[in-house]
């Protein structure tokens, strides 16, 4: 036995990652209309399709107020943030048959304006970070929002999740995170086994987490 | 009639026409190529071989809006569906007044074997005998033990893992190793323990080991793209592309059936089709018809097939083809387990789906009379550090309360990998309410009559959603988590909609009387002994377990009788 099996299993794992090496360069050139192109050529090229400029601008500004750079990873403008939100507006239109979604988003960003130029006599965009931030400490959490409100807070949680969609399945995002996978393993092994001391530790003492407290079970 | 001018004949005679090249009729081809038969496939879309079409390791951003999921591709754009989804253009199909049905088609050679979830499950004892255990639906004409052999070569042909188990009506097959759980499902697991809720490791047609000369899995968790090294079970690459080498199997892409062309001696004499291609007619002829176009789009041909002979559509003196259609039930809810948030990084992308699963487990209460509907379900369940897609990082106002910043971002990227999904899939009773017949004024764009189609679910079904929502709170709030659900009694509990979980089966009924069923129990027309159904058309039931396995193994069954009976000089050699 042995030897014969062994070398036939080394050739064939072998073989099998060279396939591997290959694969994406044949799904590349066949991928057909549409083609997957990467996303830094994508950002640079991109065209807008909903956006005017000075929304352009208010665009770039929110979504870095919402997701800016820090020790770990850019911010949402450098990850793309705003080419998604413009492309997938539009993309929306067409698949929902209606423009519901980027009216609340346009309706949100004129509103923003509104409020800035009544309280700072200046633009959203040209207004000063804490100037900024005043008017979204006002609509980022539930919570703590006035009832006369409550159609910028959905605004702005819509906005929200279009960021952080657009920033954590970008280039950057998934490095953030980090997502480690999309590859090839050659030997699945299951839980990594300091991942699941540390689950295990969590069920037997509790854990108290951000999204809420979780009793020892 | 008057033969019109454009109408070809192809002079050759096959042994056998099969119409549809997905898991039916991949395995009624293969089988019977293989027994030495001359063999002619038809598929109504185009070529398609995933070891050089996979778009496996691409990622979401560089493809257009991420990736996501739209008309065209709806199940994302590096599905490996090419042409097909709940809208073929050209190709509609209607809705009486009061249903919704959806009706998913891929047109493409091995049809949804590409894109599918791989789960292979038996049908157990029980889902043979649903009518002499409780009284409601039909009997199948055979047992467990009469489809068992066959269940054991599709396992061995295809390659299935999973793990000896023993457990009541849920039978263990021939297992390819099972491979470890990933965290969240290792979690899940021990809160099923908890709750007395079997979980156990899944069963799903990908090769953890090399099988007949295909590669193993290499766990990059895309199954649904197609796979480069063929390691999952996907008709061309297990079934049709080994029968070609025989030199006996022909298939033609982009073949539109559209009906079974029958003799003055009420026998099928072949099948004709429109060449997509030329927009011609053509009829291409043989001994043996075997239908596996799906199980509407058999209903669709057969009722197309009329003639003096048939005047309601081939082997239709029943009235039973398009009747007692059936899906599966659905009703899912999302969690978020805290206990899962700030992991050290890891690569949790394992095969195609999920490592472990849990089969029905309330057989013996319903048998005392303890639950409030017929039949059940088992739980599928995914979550942890996936793919990160665009719709993949929605509701922190819900989680979180809201905010932005560096302290938002941190958030978000601590809840990675803490979220977790669970749908029910359960069992619908056939009832007379779900069947799809011929539209009397639609056509596709070849001019075929196309199908309406008429859905009810009863409140056994409704029931089974209900409860699978209270399991699967239960399930997350006792991991201390919290869940995200629609269900509402006025929708239902959230129960999907009629073929939205495309496990479309029934429509053309095997049985044991010709007055009752379309089909015998070798899957053979009463009614024109010379065609037979290889699909999921000839399901009595439709259990909760994955209706593919099951078409594997009928479809062989089906496929070996044929050969017998050639030999044996019953059918025309």
């Amino acid at each position: 036995m042995g030897e014969n099996q062994k070398e036939q299993g080394a050739v064939s794992r072998r073989e099998l990652f060279q396939v591997l090496g290959t694969a994406p360069a044949l799904a590349a050139a066949t991928a057909g209309s549409g083609l997957a192109q990467s996303q830094e050529a994508h950002q640079k090229t991109y065209q807008r399709k909903l956006f005017d400029e000075h929304q352009w601008r208010t665009v770039r500004v929110l979504s870095d107020l919402i997701i800016p750079a820090d020790d770990r990873s850019g911010s949402a403008t450098q990850a793309g943030v705003p080419e998604f939100i413009d492309d997938w507006l539009n993309f929306r239109k067409q698949e929902d048959g209606n423009d519901d979604l980027s009216a609340q988003v346009l309706g949100g960003l004129a509103w923003l304006d509104r409020e800035s130029l009544r309280l700072f006599e200046k633009s959203f965009a040209d207004a000063a970070d804490a100037q900024q931030k005043q008017i979204l400490d006002r609509i980022a959490w539930l919570g703590r929002a006035a009832a006369e409100d409550q159609r910028w807070v959905a605004f702005f949680n819509k906005f929200r999740d279009l960021t952080l969609n657009g920033f954590f399945s970008s280039k950057i995002g998934v490095g953030d995170l980090p997502y480690l996978g999309n590859t090839a393993v050659a030997e699945w092994k299951g839980c990594e086994p300091d991942v699941w001391a540390r689950i295990e530790e969590r069920m037997k003492n509790g854990y108290k987490g951000l999204g809420g407290e979780v009793k020892p079970f | 009639m008057v033969e019109m001018a454009q109408v070809k004949a192809t002079p050759k005679t096959y042994d056998v026409v099969v119409v549809g090249s997905g898991a039916g009729g991949g395995v009624a081809a293969h089988v019977l190529s293989l027994a030495g038969a001359k063999v002619c496939m038809l598929e109504a879309g185009g070529w398609y071989d995933g070891t050089k079409q996979s778009s496996m390791f691409q990622w979401p951003y560089n493809a257009p809006h991420r990736g996501a999921g739209g008309k065209e591709k709806p199940f994302g754009y590096f599905d490996a569906t090419m042409v097909g989804g709940w809208q073929v253009p050209g190709e509609p199909y209607t809705n009486a007044a009061g249903s919704e049905w959806k009706w998913w088609r891929a047109r493409m050679l091995g049809g949804r074997t590409n894109h599918y979830g791989r789960i292979s499950l038996r049908m157990g004892p029980y889902d043979f005998k649903p009518y002499s255990r409780d009284g409601k639906g039909f009997d199948w004409p055979i047992t467990y033990e009469d489809l068992a052999p066959y269940y054991d070569k599709a396992e061995e042909l295809i390659g299935v893992f999973g793990t000896q188990e023993g457990l009541e009506n849920t039978p263990d097959g021939k297992f390819l190793p099972a491979p470890a759980p990933r965290g969240f499902e290792k979690l899940v697991k021990q809160v099923c323990d908890k709750l007395k809720i079997p979980c156990i490791p899944s069963r799903l047609a990908i090769l953890t080991k090399q099988l007949h000369g295909r590669a193993a899995c290499h766990y990059c968790a895309q199954c649904g793209r197609a796979c480069a090294v063929n390691a999952n079970f996907n008709s061309p690459g297990v079934h049709i592309f080994p029968a070609m080498k025989t030199g006996n199997l022909e298939v033609r892409t982009d073949a539109m059936a559209r009906e079974v062309v029958v003799g003055s001696d009420g026998l099928a004499r072949g099948v004709s089709y429109v060449d997509k291609k030329t927009r011609s007619d053509t009829t291409v002829y043989a001994r043996i018809v075997v239908l596996a176009a799906s199980c509407c789009e058999t209903a669709r041909i057969m009722l197309n097939s009329k003639s003096s002979r048939f005047p309601d559509g081939i082997a239709n003196s029943s009235g039973l083809v398009g009747r007692y259609l059936m899906d599966t039930v659905g009703s899912p809810v999302g969690g978020y387990l805290p206990i899962l948030e700030d992991l050290p990084p890891h690569n949790e992308d394992g095969v195609g789906g999920m490592h472990l699963y849990m089969p029905w487990w309330n057989y013996q209460q319903q048998k005392a009379g303890k639950m409030p509907f017929a039949r059940g379900y088992h739980i599928e369940f995914g979550g942890g550090r996936g793919l990160p897609g665009p719709g993949d990082f929605g509701g922190s106002e819900e989680l979180f309360g809201g905010g932005y910043g560096v302290e938002l971002k941190r958030k978000v990227r601590r809840a990675y990998g803490a979220f977790v999904g669970f749908d029910g899939r359960g069992e619908m009773i056939p009832n007379a309410d779900s069947y799809c017949e011929l539209d009397p004024n639609t056509v596709d764009e070849w001019g075929i009559p196309v199908l309406r189609f008429h859905f009810k679910w009863s409140q056994d079904e409704i029931l089974q959603a209900k409860h699978m929502q209270d399991t699967f709170k239960e399930i997350i709030t006792t991991a201390g988590g919290k869940y995200f659900t629609s269900a509402t009694p006025e929708n239902n509990w959230g129960i999907s909609k009629g073929g939205e979980i495309i496990h479309e089966v029934g429509a053309a009924r095997m049985g044991d009387n010709p007055k009752t069923s379309v089909l015998n129990q070798y899957c053979q027309a009463w009614d024109c002994k010379n065609l037979f159904i290889t699909d999921a058309a000839p399901f009595v039931s439709n259990a909760d377990k994955n209706p593919t396995l099951t078409i594997s193994a009928l479809g062989w069954r089906t496929s070996e009788y044929i050969a017998d009976q050639v030999k044996k000089r019953n059918l025309p050699a």
